[in-house]
């Protein structure tokens, strides 16, 4: 063999490095040289022996992919690219995650202020920080559409219900992956939305035993601290991206064994003919599959920067307190069903019997359900049953929110509307030099403050807030509000209701004050006064002005 | 196929121009994030203020109105001014309150360390979790920030505050500052210093409900140490509360050290001194 000098005396500089580049790239691709490449991009015919499949047979990065596809799969019906997708998403939170670890430390004295580092000193920290939390929800539903996906195609059944299994291993994963990551900025919307997931290892059945140390094993102390930030940290970043692999290669392995199932009405009942793919139904890996993975993670790696950038912003409340707890705390998006249904029933019945064996029916639902049939006709059972459960679903979100069950005074909805503890709202995101002191009342649509077009918004924001919460007594109203519709409690005091609410203000007076508190720093205040409309000398809300906020002029609200 | 590529190439060209655009905006955008973190940490040390520190400080922090926080009454301030050139301009080098008190590190660092720590002498309480107080460390820096932000071009603008030394004799602050004998009450009814709170209403004996009653002290105080006027009597004990304790109070004896609050010094102007302790020697004579 001629070292590369030999080379260079025998054919010159020029023609010595290209055909060294093409053996090191020959030998990178394990077979492929630049004009196999070249040729395959262009859509030549491979030479023979065909060099695109060695990198399947003799490479390490390609030996887990098939060599070829059936035709009929590679199409967006009937896999819709979601599997893909997933592990797209996990690659990307993996990347983003190890930049956003760089400026991390998992310790509750630092751990918030590394947040605003990241999102202040850290050139493109909060795009980063964006894409991860995105890409984590995106990676959320993306699962549950796969899962969702499989259902509805029949894909679960027969050979490859183990991999359905795995696949709910990797959906469950993928939660926990998603809420373990909540914490660790140690706001108070990942202090409060965790303390509350986890309060349900309490209440384990012996609460006294086992509740106390499962407790003690999730907070790693009675209560949430720097052990149990550490814990939910190591989670996050090692042992379930580990688990998570591990199921995924699992998982993608007995994809490969069996093949993507071909759509239902594509094979005879009761046969699976994944393997068995005729020479002319073949779609190679190299060059089509490829070609079209890169294009597709292209393009969703355009859509999660485009819409970090421009369409989404991951919150960061205020430092966590243990001491106090917001109003509303809620759960994630992707986990308010849990929080819906703790409203109905006792934790230990929800989190120790009723999710449970739900998720057990899950796991187990392809050894159960053996229909042979993936037909959509023959499954009419099986798939309006699946309909109604994702309507359940989206119910027991919505019982999630703070809309069911957990409504609060009206006067302290109103505020939280304008005022919120946590987060922002019209009002906050008024430009500072716009919030002149003095006092201001809600303002009807027709209304403004003149000269002042962006506290006249906020003002309006407070009007319809007003609106959802109030009521006119017919007698003696006055306001603009809707007419009370009024009910007698058990203990003989009057309920006033509206459409909106069944606690609503009659008569209500509302104001709000700015006060300047220091030379660049206002305090806002919201009042509110109503007396009862059976007697004038008794008040419901006696001048309460206890809801306030502070807002420096740089604080910047209008902005994050 | 050929589509696809080019699709491809276009996306990742797009994603790569649009991440440039996004650093093209990033010094000004981490600028103003910067400047919205501090501004944040400000609104939140309000919060932690308006809870802890108004019912002594003020609400203003000049230690003038100060409320109750279950009666919402106004009553005496028993902090000193915060809000003041004094702590907050740099005179000829650092602040008088820093250099009166030997500090020799920054005005961050004291009105932090002494938030965090208190002080026994003038009964400021320990807040730092540090130091066995209620608050954590990051709310005694909110906290410190927001006092530090009282700070303005207009509170600074006069000439650094010079440090009024009260003088050991009574006298001799009188010479400085005559006062006026018909202001006096008028300071002893101020609600800021609240002096009533205490020691009551002249004409009302029974209203003083914990210091004792002082409608005779310019007979008494005359008395109280041989060879010392009632001036100088009521003018130490105003300034040092603990230099004299009284054997008999309205609730018995009465507490040592003094219940009363030490802060007069610090809060009471030079002229407003003169007018009371005046007004007070004139009692019962």
């Amino acid at each position: 063999m001629a070292t590369f000098f030999d080379q260079v005396r025998e054919m010159g500089l020029k023609q010595a490095t290209v055909v060294k580049a093409d053996e090191i790239v020959e030998r990178v691709t394990v077979g492929m040289n630049i004009n196999d490449i070249r040729g395959m991009l262009r859509g030549d015919e491979p030479r023979r022996p065909n060099p695109r499949l060695r990198p399947h047979a003799d490479g390490f990065w390609f030996h887990i992919r098939p060599s070829f596809y059936h035709t009929e799969v590679t199409k967006i019906y009937p896999t819709f690219r979601l599997g893909w997708l997933s592990t797209f998403m996990f690659v990307w939170e993996t990347i983003t995650g190890i930049f956003l670890m760089i400026f991390y430390t998992p310790r509750p004295g630092t751990a918030f202020a590394d947040m605003w580092n990241i999102m202040s000193n850290v050139p493109l920290g909060q795009l980063v920080r964006d894409m991860h939390r995105l890409g984590a929800e995106v990676m959320v539903l993306v699962v549950a559409l796969h899962m969702l996906r499989t259902f509805v195609t029949g894909s679960y059944k027969k050979p490859r219900q183990f991999t359905w299994l795995t696949g709910m291993v990797l959906l469950c994963l993928t939660l926990v992956l998603s809420f373990s990551g909540y914490l660790l900025p140690w706001d108070q919307l990942a202090y409060w939305a965790v303390t509350v997931a986890v309060s349900a290892a309490e209440a384990a059945p012996p609460a006294e035993i086992v509740g106390y140390n499962l407790n003690l094993l999730v907070r790693g102390a009675p209560s949430f601290g720097a052990g149990g930030l550490l814990r939910w940290y190591l989670l996050h970043v090692l042992v379930l991206p580990l688990l998570l692999a591990i199921f995924f290669f699992v998982h993608y392995y007995k994809v490969v064994l069996y093949g993507i199932s071909l759509p239902p009405g594509r094979e005879e009942i009761g046969e699976d003919t994944a393997k068995r793919v005729p020479k002319d139904e073949r779609t190679y890996f190299m060059p089509d599959i490829i070609t079209s993975e890169l294009m597709w993670s292209a393009l969703a790696t355009l859509a999660l920067i485009a819409g970090s950038l421009w369409f989404y912003a991951a919150p960061l409340e205020n430092h966590a307190d243990p001491l106090v707890t917001p109003l509303h705390v809620v759960a994630p998006w992707y986990l308010s069903w849990s929080q819906g249904w703790l409203k109905l029933a006792s934790k230990e019945f929800i989190a120790f019997v009723f999710i449970p064996v739900l998720a057990v029916a899950f796991f187990l639902m392809p050894y159960f359900e053996v229909g042979k049939s993936r037909r959509y006709a023959d499954r009419r059972v099986g798939l309006s049953v699946s309909m109604l459960f994702i309507a359940f679903m989206l119910v027991s979100n919505w019982m999630g929110s703070p809309e069911y069950l957990v409504q609060s005074t009206p006067e302290i909805e109103v505020a939280q509307e304008l005022i919120p503890q946590e987060g922002h709202s019209h009002l906050l995101q008024v430009p500072y030099e716009t919030l002149v002191p003095g006092r201001y009342v809600p303002l009807a649509p027709e209304q403004e403050v003149p000269g002042n077009k962006e506290l006249t918004h906020a003002l309006h924001y407070f009007y319809d807030a007003m609106r959802l919460y109030s009521c006119r007594t017919a007698e003696n109203g006055s306001g603009p509000w809707e007419t009370c519709r009024e009910r007698v409690r058990d203990d003989g005091s009057i309920q006033y209701r509206n459409s909106h609410t069944s606690d609503a203000m009659p008569n209500p007076q509302a104001w709000l004050l700015i006060d300047q508190l220091q030379h660049n720093m206002v305090k806002l205040t919201l009042c509110f006064d109503v007396t009862d409309p059976r007697d004038p000398n008794v008040k419901l809300v006696d001048n309460d002005c206890s809801a306030f906020k502070f807002r420096h002029a740089d604080s910047n609200y209008e902005e994050y | 196929m050929q589509v696809k590529v080019v699709i491809g190439t276009l996306a990742f060209m797009l994603s790569m121009i649009i991440m440039g655009f996004a650093t093209l905006r990033e010094p000004a955008r981490m600028e103003r994030f910067t400047l919205a973190y501090e501004g944040r940490l400000i609104e939140q040390g309000a919060e932690v203020y308006k809870n802890n520190c108004s019912s002594c400080h003020g609400v203003d922090g000049k230690a003038e109105a100060c409320f109750d926080d279950a009666s919402g009454e106004q009553i005496a301030c028993a902090g000193i001014p915060l809000h003041t050139p004094e702590l907050l301009c740099d005179g000829d080098s650092m602040p008088l309150r820093l250099s009166q008190r030997d500090w020799a590190g920054t005005k961050y660092g004291y009105v932090a360390s002494v938030v965090a720590a208190g002080r026994t002498a003038s009964g400021m309480p320990t807040w730092g979790e540090a130091f066995g107080g209620p608050l954590r460390d990051n709310q005694v820096e909110n906290v410190t920030l927001f006092v530090l932000n009282w700070e303005s071009a207009e509170l600074c603008a006069g000439p650094p505050p010079e440090l009024y030394a009260w003088p050991d004799d009574v006298e001799e602050h009188l010479a400085a500052f005559p006062g006026d004998v018909a202001q006096g009450e008028a300071v002893y009814l101020n609600p800021t210093y609240a002096c009533t709170a205490c020691h009551g209403q002249m004409d009302n004996p029974a209203s003083a409900a914990i210091g004792p009653h002082l409608a005779q002290i310019g007979v008494i105080g005359a008395e109280r140490v041989a060879g010392q006027s009632a001036e100088q009597y009521i003018y130490e004990s105003i300034l040092y509360p603990n230099a004299y304790i009284v054997p008999d109070c309205p609730t018995g004896p009465c507490a040592s050290p003094s219940s009363m609050p030490a802060n007069f010094g610090a809060r009471m102007t030079p002229e407003e001194m003169s007018d009371l302790v005046l007004y007070l020697a004139s009692l019962g004579r």
